[in-house]
Parts: C-alpha cells; structure tokens; sequence
C-alpha cells in the first residue's frame, strides 16, 4: 500500500471515531450549560445555607478530581453495584457533572461582575425579582461569561479523548485499536491530534470572537 | 450505605499503603512535569517577545496546536508513537515531557497576561531612576509580575495534577493505574476508584483554597 492510500485509510478509520467525539462534547455541553446555569442561579439569587453549601461541596470536589477518576467511578464503580451505564452514557455524565461545576462558576463570575445598581433599578422600576433576575440579568451575565465558556468548550473536546478508556468509541478509541492491528504507530496518532486540532481550531477562532466582542472574563 | 463503607472497614489497612506509595509518584510526576513546564513556558514566553518575526511566529503556532491537541494524543505519540522512528521514552519520562509540552502553552500564556498587566511606566520610572534593565526587570517588573500570575499559576498546577492521571494510560504507575490493580485484585471498583479520587482531592484542594486565598481582585 502506498504511503498516501494508507494515509486515506487511517484517515478513514478515525473518522469513525467523529461521529462519538461530536455527540459527547456537544450533548455534555448541553448538559453543562444547562445544570451549571441553574446551579450559578440558585448560588447567586437564593439564601438557603444548605443547598448553598451543597453547591459549594459539588464544585469543590468535583473541580478537584481527574476526569478519567470520575468516569471509572460512573462506568465501573457503579456497574460493581449494578447501575449499568453504557459507555457513551458514562462519557456524557461524567463530563457533563464535571462540566457543570465549570460552567457554574463561570456564570456565577459573570453574574458577580454586574454592578448591584442593575437589579436595584430594575426592582425599583417596578419588575418583579424573576423578571430582573432572567430579562436583566442573565443576558448581561451571558454576554460577560460566553468567552470563558468557549474556552470550556475547547478544553472539553479535547478532554473527550479521555472517554475512550471506558471504551467509547471516539476518535481516540479507534486511533489505539487500529494501531494494534496495523503498527503505523506514528502516523495513526499523529492523524489523530491533526483530526482534533482540526475540530477545535474553529471552536477557538469562534472564542477568539468572543473574546474580541465581550472582553476576557477573569474567573 | 454500610455495605458501601464496610470494605473500608475490612481493606482500609491494606490499601492505605498501596494507595500512599501510589499518590507519592502522582505528586512526584507532576511536580517534575510542572518544574520542566515552566522552564519551557519561560522559553516560549521569551520566544513570544522575540525580535525575531520566525521566533514569535513559531510560539505562535506552538501555542495554538497545543490549545487543540489532547494531552492524550500527545501522550500516546511521545509513548508508543516516537519509538517507531528511533526516540524511546520510558513511561514516567514520556509522562513528564508529555505534560510539560502541553502545559508550557498556558505558561506562557500566563507570563504573557502577567506582563502587560505591569504598566509601562513602572519599567519607565525603574530605568529612570538609573536600574539597568536587568535590574529593573528583576527588582520592578519581576516581583510584581510574580504576585499577578501566582494564583492562576496554581490553577495551572492543579489542572496538570489532575491530568498527571491520564499518564496511567501509557503505564506510568501512579494513583488511577494503582486504582485499576487494586479494582482487580479486590474487585470492589466503587470503593476503590471513590478512594483515589479522594486522594487526588486531599492533594488538589489545599492548592485550590490557596489559590482563591491568594487571587488578587482583577484590576
């Protein structure tokens, strides 16, 4: 096989990796934004000791241990109990959880960095608290906290690789399977960053936009 | 819930030790790959305000292929990858230099933000004053520069020991490599990778409270 054609074909092995890579970093993207929001929000705008300490608990732990731990907990700790998750599940839950006590934070800056007169206007101008908090607030907040989020976003797609030790099949699964079949050592892991250098360089370009646009969040 | 905590009854004397000598060598990888990071990062930062159009260009580009690229990918390269063309690494040098690589981008980076932080005038007034340039930037520019960058720069440490676990997957025998023996020799997963994901927090948290201690209000 000539050099080129086994390139093509490496190329081609890994592409059926994408398909798993795009569907985790978006899906516990979602799941991220979504949690960390109503974490940022309840942390933010509530005054219940409990829960905010328990939020406070989430985020410390979670910030502080590795990703590949807690995945190995989610896939083959709770599968030892017998909550069978699928790989592809456990890739998603497990990012996403972690995801959530980034983005929390993130919000929370974003939320932080407004000057009080904001609300205080707004409830001076008569809207009630839910009204100030989701139609003046969060869009301000959102604008300040979306380049730190699409730094999050880059840091996640390339964290998705770490998935593949629980045998999700992503890119990075089927770069190690195809080198123990084929040998191509070098070139297969060196397709393989190329193939995620490619997928992120236009999510930071997008993030270099933002940071243009809303200024560099420090948080 | 007892049955969840009974094998720590039962096992704890026994992985105690395992689990210590394990986070021993996480602490020492990281500690290595961090050292050899900032020395890098240092060069790259140099190579950054370069007068020299090529050096800045190649930082550059360094800085931005890192940013996309799985420490995975670079792991795997520098492990199994480089051997096929003549460079062999042993797991723990590998895992060092693969760390090093990845996080001297952000180090740089850091150095980079630290140093516009410090007005002109301050280096300005230093030369004014009669300081020679290395003495300004050693006794005005340096200190100060140190004092904006240590918070985040621990940040970075945490965010490295943490990824120091992805070194389990080329066989370096630290915490999560250590967890997955145990995990089959015990077969108890939960337990297992629940106490090294505590180990990894007992070794990142002091460093993250420190660092949030430390953080210095943004402008």
């Amino acid at each position: 096989m000539s050099g080129f054609s086994l390139f093509l074909s490496v190329v081609n092995g890994l592409a059926a990796g994408l398909e798993v890579t795009v569907l985790v970093t978006l899906a516990s993207l979602a799941f991220a934004t979504g949690v960390g929001f109503l974490l940022a929000l309840v942390r933010q705008f509530t005054a219940i000791r409990v829960v905010n300490l328990a939020i406070d608990a989430y985020c410390e732990i979670l910030c502080n241990v590795p990703a590949l731990t807690h995945l190995f907990i989610l896939y083959f700790g709770l599968a030892s109990i017998g909550v069978r998750l699928t790989s592809i599940a456990a890739a998603i839950l497990g990012l996403g959880l972690i995801g959530a006590a980034i983005t929390s934070s993130i919000f929370r800056a974003g939320f932080a960095s407004l000057p009080k007169g904001q609300a205080e206007a707004s409830l001076a101008a008569g809207l009630t608290p839910l009204q100030t908090i989701f139609e003046i607030l969060t869009p301000q907040a959102m604008r300040i906290a979306l380049p730190a989020l699409g730094n999050y976003a880059v840091q996640l797609l390339k964290d998705t690789s770490v998935v593949s030790a629980i045998a999700a099949p992503e890119i990075m699964f089927f770069a190690r399977s195809m080198v123990t079949s084929s040998f191509q050592t070098t070139m297969i892991y060196a397709t393989a960053a190329a193939l995620y250098l490619l997928l992120s360089l236009p999510l930071m370009q997008v993030t270099r936009f933002l940071e243009r646009r809303y200024g560099r969040l420090k948080g | 819930m007892i049955g969840f905590f009974a094998p720590y009854r039962d096992y704890g004397g026994e992985w105690l030790p395992l689990l210590l000598r394990a986070m021993v060598n996480t602490a020492v990888l990281s500690v290595c790959a961090f050292a050899l990071a900032l020395v890098l990062g240092l060069l790259l930062s140099l190579c950054q305000r370069s007068d020299f159009q090529a050096l800045r260009h190649f930082a550059a580009l360094y800085v931005t292929v890192v940013r996309g690229v799985p420490l995975l990918a670079v792991l795997f390269l520098l492990y199994f990858g480089l051997p096929g063309i003549g460079i062999v690494f042993d797991a723990f040098g590998a895992a060092i230099a693969g760390l090093a690589l990845c996080f001297a981008a952000q180090i740089a980076e850091l150095f980079r933000a630290g140093l516009k932080a410090i007005p002109a005038g301050q280096r300005e007034a230093a030369l004014a004053v009669g300081l020679t340039p290395v003495q300004s930037f050693r006794l005005i520019i340096f200190p100060q520069v140190v004092r904006v960058i240590l918070a985040p720069m621990i940040v970075t440490f945490v965010a490295l020991l943490k990824d120091s676990s992805l070194a389990s997957l080329i066989t370096v025998n630290e915490l999560v490599l250590t967890g997955r023996a145990m995990a089959t020799e015990y077969f108890l997963p939960l337990q297992i990778y629940v106490a090294v994901g505590l180990c990894y927090f007992a070794i990142a948290w002091p460093f993250s409270v420190f660092s949030r201690r430390l953080a210095v209000p943004a402008r």
